[in-house]
């Protein structure tokens, strides 16, 4: 009979233990993998939105701009500079930006605001600005109109609490108002007949036109087609002021940002600023976004550009995010170590009872010939075969939950779904397919079984034959 | 005499005992006080919250927080106090005068919201006047001609009148604090060169020093090097009653450190007088205000009850001007319940293998005890006493263990200086003081006695079905 053949029959000598040994590790294997895929999978999905609404996977930027975002370290992007970058394979298009601060005044009110020149076009392709224009705005007087028509009663009595609100997407508006999926089909209908908010996105050759956020659009009272003044400070020292008509209007998910965003073309904004040809960051889309590429051509990029200029990862852009971030991965991370800790302790509380127990058993086999390290190998392989066992079903147990996840995440609804799109998140918790986090399941659980081995070994070569028999 | 006996069993094999008892008290320990750490960021966010920033209780305009018109003031000031503290429960009120303006030096501005606060009253209300840094002045202190703001530290960096400057002071002062002179000769150059951000003074220091030098002395190079000039000036301007562009040149009479980076970046505090008299608002008159509790618990009931007395003014708790802070909270104890609950599972796995194993090994004394007479309530009660003792001796060192620990730490705090940057933009500090409530302990102690109970039913089930006879033949 080989080792093995021995060590298989050994654990099924004492089922019990065998199952409930095995059993305890497929315990915290299954809820370490399924805890940390999920945690892992939210912050994948946080910063995939972040970096595809906003930032962009790599920007160029004049090398002081992280630091000092004024328009005075901007740089100019000229067409040998865009031929350049776009001549390396992995990037697709560059689009320019031209960010700086200036006074908006409308009518009666006043605000700082944070102007930015885009590229309509490519900006669509980047942030989607579009998707987020204002569709539905629940205004007092289509509230007077919704509550005379067909909508669920319900429904009318909430009316009064989102008096003002404006939504970019029909679901926000539809979980504010309580409709039901049996009720979308006739409430669609009325409200998109009521509550539809008539404005438009830029094109590119606008020269007086901006799009503002829905906050700053409440503050400053300007509606599509009033005007604003815009006056602030150009390139080194410039004046700068012009006057706009609000075309369009944007619901952003960050308040901070909502509440002071003016956009413009990015040609109006140079004129404005009076830096022609002059841009503050340019985000570059990628063809192939996984971070390897990512990296990668962030390095051979940087190689392309001169001084002043530079390339910032979406590392460095985010870095606050990924702090955060961080400071909760490792919040999980203890948690999944002290399950361990605990399973670790009834691992080695069943290792020592079995030697005990088998204390009289093991002095036979030695007394009859037995080589101590040949027990040795029988009780280690023991051992691993129940490590194994409820490592691998703890695997294939989580394997269900974690792919069903990554299809349908849990997402949230009521308050909890509110605060998340509040904060700019979607309200979603997918997971994260099979990764390296497998694997370190994998490495804690043969540490477990390593320290229970080399105890379990050093007991047999200390047993004395006479008195173990005698036990 | 049953429960006489199972103590006796417990400690017969010592080894297993301890190792179950060191299993209970480990994950016990190690889960209380994570819980522990963890809660202690949101309640010192809701501290903060509700001593530095909203107080407990709003009462506004109902207009003014939509649009926040310098115009939205409170009708009746004197009779809406009078209410108020006639109000059970309610120890402070004070107005408040609310404002959206610009901050601005010579190289900077940003937007600001320009509180105009009763100096003495707010000083008894609210523990902001404490958060001063230490050498940048007062709380509204000393006599000027000026008019007077309080500002938060990163308005202040924001507005380049804190830099980083290593003088001959920061110097003599990184000396004494027993840096390195090796090191000290690196930043040499560096010497009397102002830094407008904290990021520029770090890169700088940092091309300097090895990565080692770094990572042990960069912090205390920071604090040494951070300066402000007592007195500086800042810009404010508003909208006045007129809705005329106004404004003037403040000088700062001291500066204030929370946790909360927003907050700090977007609250300037100026004494009510000053703002009344640049915005023509009249004497009496008022945007906000804010009452403190007696305690934190009476929040609902007394906002609803101010609601029903104040129909014509819109009131708010401070979980409805943050909802997702006190969302938070609650949710957070769920998680707090579902780890404990997932701790307790695994520790059971261990009594009932270890409560098993006791039962196999004794058969032929429990088929002994059955043979000559104990009934089978009494084996059954015997066994899962046993494992009851085991969780709860567990149980009551874990939580001793926790709670020298959290004591032992709650002193001094735990301070995740790493994460600092990103908790800090969030208003959480990174600087943990752990603590939990006396209920939190009690449910825990329940629940590892639960688990105990629990896990020993299939072993005491298992003792009950041994066969007297054939237990005694065995082995």
């Amino acid at each position: 009979m080989t080792d093995s053949q021995l060590a298989w029959k050994n654990l099924w000598r004492n089922k019990r233990r065998t199952i409930i040994t095995a059993a305890s590790i497929f315990f915290a294997v299954f809820f370490a993998l399924v805890m940390r895929s999920f945690q892992l999978g939210a912050y994948d999905r946080m910063f995939k939105n972040i970096i595809e609404s906003y930032t962009g996977y790599l920007q160029i930027q004049h090398r002081d701009y992280f630091d000092e975002p004024t328009i005075d370290n901007s740089f100019e992007l000229s067409q040998p500079l865009i031929d350049r970058i776009e001549s390396d394979p992995n990037v697709n298009t560059l689009v320019p930006r031209l960010e700086s601060f200036a006074l908006a005044a409308a009518e009666s009110r006043t605000q700082g605001v944070m102007v930015l020149g885009i590229d309509p076009e490519g900006e669509e392709k980047v942030t989607d600005l579009r998707s987020k224009l204002v569709k539905y705005k629940l205004t007092p007087e289509a509230i007077q109109a919704l509550k005379k028509s067909t909508i669920p009663s319900g429904t009318k009595k909430l009316l009064d609490v989102f008096i003002n609100e404006s939504y970019s997407s029909e679901g926000r508006l539809l979980i504010d108002l309580d409709i039901g999926k049996e009720d979308t089909a006739t409430a669609l209908p009325v409200l998109r007949k009521y509550a539809s908010f008539k404005n438009r996105y830029l094109d590119n050759n606008e020269t007086s036109g901006a799009i503002i956020g829905d906050g700053l659009s409440d503050y400053l009272k300007a509606g599509v087609g009033d005007t604003i003044v815009l006056v602030g400070q150009g390139y080194h020292g410039t004046s700068a002021a012009g006057k706009y008509e609000v075309r369009g209007i944007v619901r952003l998910p960050a308040p901070d940002i909502d509440n002071v965003i003016v956009y413009l073309p990015i040609a109006v904004a140079q004129e404005l600023f009076a830096a022609p040809d002059m841009v503050t960051s340019a985000v570059l889309r990628l063809k192939n976004n996984d971070n390897e590429n990512v990296l990668q051509s962030g390095e051979s990029l940087r190689k392309l550009l001169n001084e002043p200029l530079t390339i910032r990862t979406w590392h460095e852009l985010n870095a606050l995010l990924i702090n955060q971030m961080e400071a909760d991965s490792r919040s999980g991370m203890i948690m999944i170590g002290i399950l361990y800790l605990v399973i670790a302790f009834g691992v080695f509380g069943t290792v020592l009872m079995m030697m005990a127990e088998r204390r009289r058993e093991f002095g036979m086999l030695v007394s009859i010939g037995m080589r101590k390290i040949k027990l040795a190998k029988v009780v280690s392989l023991e051992m691993l075969l129940i490590g194994f066992l409820g490592l691998a079903a703890g695997v294939i147990a989580s394997l269900p939950f974690v792919f069903y996840g990554n299809v349908h995440p849990i997402r949230f609804t009521g308050e909890m779904g509110k605060m998340y799109s509040d904060y700019g998140f979607e309200p979603i918790m997918p997971t994260l397919l099979p990764d390296t986090y497998y694997l370190w399941q994998i490495v804690v659980v043969l540490i477990i079984l390593l320290i229970a081995i080399l105890s379990s070994i050093r007991k047999i070569f200390r047993i004395n034959v006479i008195s173990a028999l005698r036990a | 005499m049953i429960i006489e006996i199972a103590w006796k069993n417990v400690w017969r094999n010592k080894t297993r005992s301890m190792i179950v008892i060191t299993a209970v008290t480990i994950g016990v320990f190690a889960g209380v006080f994570s819980i522990a750490a963890m809660n202690s960021s949101i309640v010192q966010r809701i501290d903060a919250a509700v001593n530095e920033e909203l107080s407990h209780i709003q009462i506004n305009n109902k207009d003014f927080r939509s649009s926040s018109d310098i115009q939205n003031v409170i009708a009746d000031f004197p009779s809406l106090i009078a209410v108020m503290e006639a109000t059970p429960g309610v120890i402070n009120t004070t107005g408040r005068i609310v404002i959206k303006g610009i901050a601005s030096t010579a190289s900077k501005s940003t937007g600001v919201e320009i509180t105009g606060i009763d100096v003495e009253k707010e000083k008894k209300m609210f523990t902001l006047s404490k958060k001063l840094i230490p050498g940048t002045g007062s709380f509204f202190g000393s006599e000027t001609k000026f008019n007077t703001v309080f500002i938060g530290e990163k308005l202040a960096k924001d507005l380049n009148i804190i830099r980083y400057t290593l003088t001959q002071e920061a110097f003599s002062k990184l000396e004494t604090e027993g840096i390195p002179s090796a090191v000290i000769l690196k930043l040499g150059s560096l010497g009397d060169q102002k830094y407008p951000t904290d990021k520029k003074f770090s890169n700088a220091v940092e091309n300097l020093l090895t990565s080692s030098e770094k990572n042990k002395f960069s912090l205390k190079i920071k604090e040494a090097a951070w300066s402000y000039r007592e007195g500086s000036k800042i810009i404010l301007s508003f909208l006045d009653m007129n809705n005329n562009q106004t404004g003037a040149a403040f000088r700062v009479s001291g500066i204030y450190r929370t946790n909360n980076d927003m907050f700090e970046s977007l609250s300037v505090f100026v004494p009510v007088n000053e703002l009344r008299e640049l915005t023509g608002m009249k004497e009496g008159t008022y945007h906000r205000v804010i009452a403190r509790l007696d305690n934190n618990d009476l929040t609902d009931v007394v906002t609803r009850g101010l609601r029903e007395s104040l129909p014509g003014l819109e009131v708010l708790s401070w979980k409805e001007i943050q909802p997702d802070l006190a969302m938070l909270a609650d949710m957070m104890q769920q998680i707090y319940g579902i780890f404990m609950a997932i701790i307790l599972a695994a520790l059971a796995f261990g009594i009932v293998n270890t409560m098993l194993m006791a039962v196999l090994e004794r058969t032929r004394e429990i088929g002994m005890l059955a043979a000559i007479g104990m009934n089978r309530r009494k084996i059954f009660s015997m066994i899962m006493l046993e494992s009851i003792f085991l969780s709860i001796v567990g149980g009551i060192m874990g939580m001793l263990v926790s709670g020298i620990v959290i004591a032992a730490t709650a002193k001094n705090g735990i301070n995740l200086v790493k994460y600092s940057e990103g908790m800090e933009a969030f208003g959480y500090t990174a600087h943990l003081f752990p603590t939990i409530d006396v209920q939190f302990f009690i449910t825990t102690t329940i629940l590892i006695v639960l688990t105990g109970i629990l896990s020993s039913i299939y072993p005491a089930r298992k003792a009950l079905k041994l066969n007297p006879v054939d237990a005694i033949r065995g082995e």
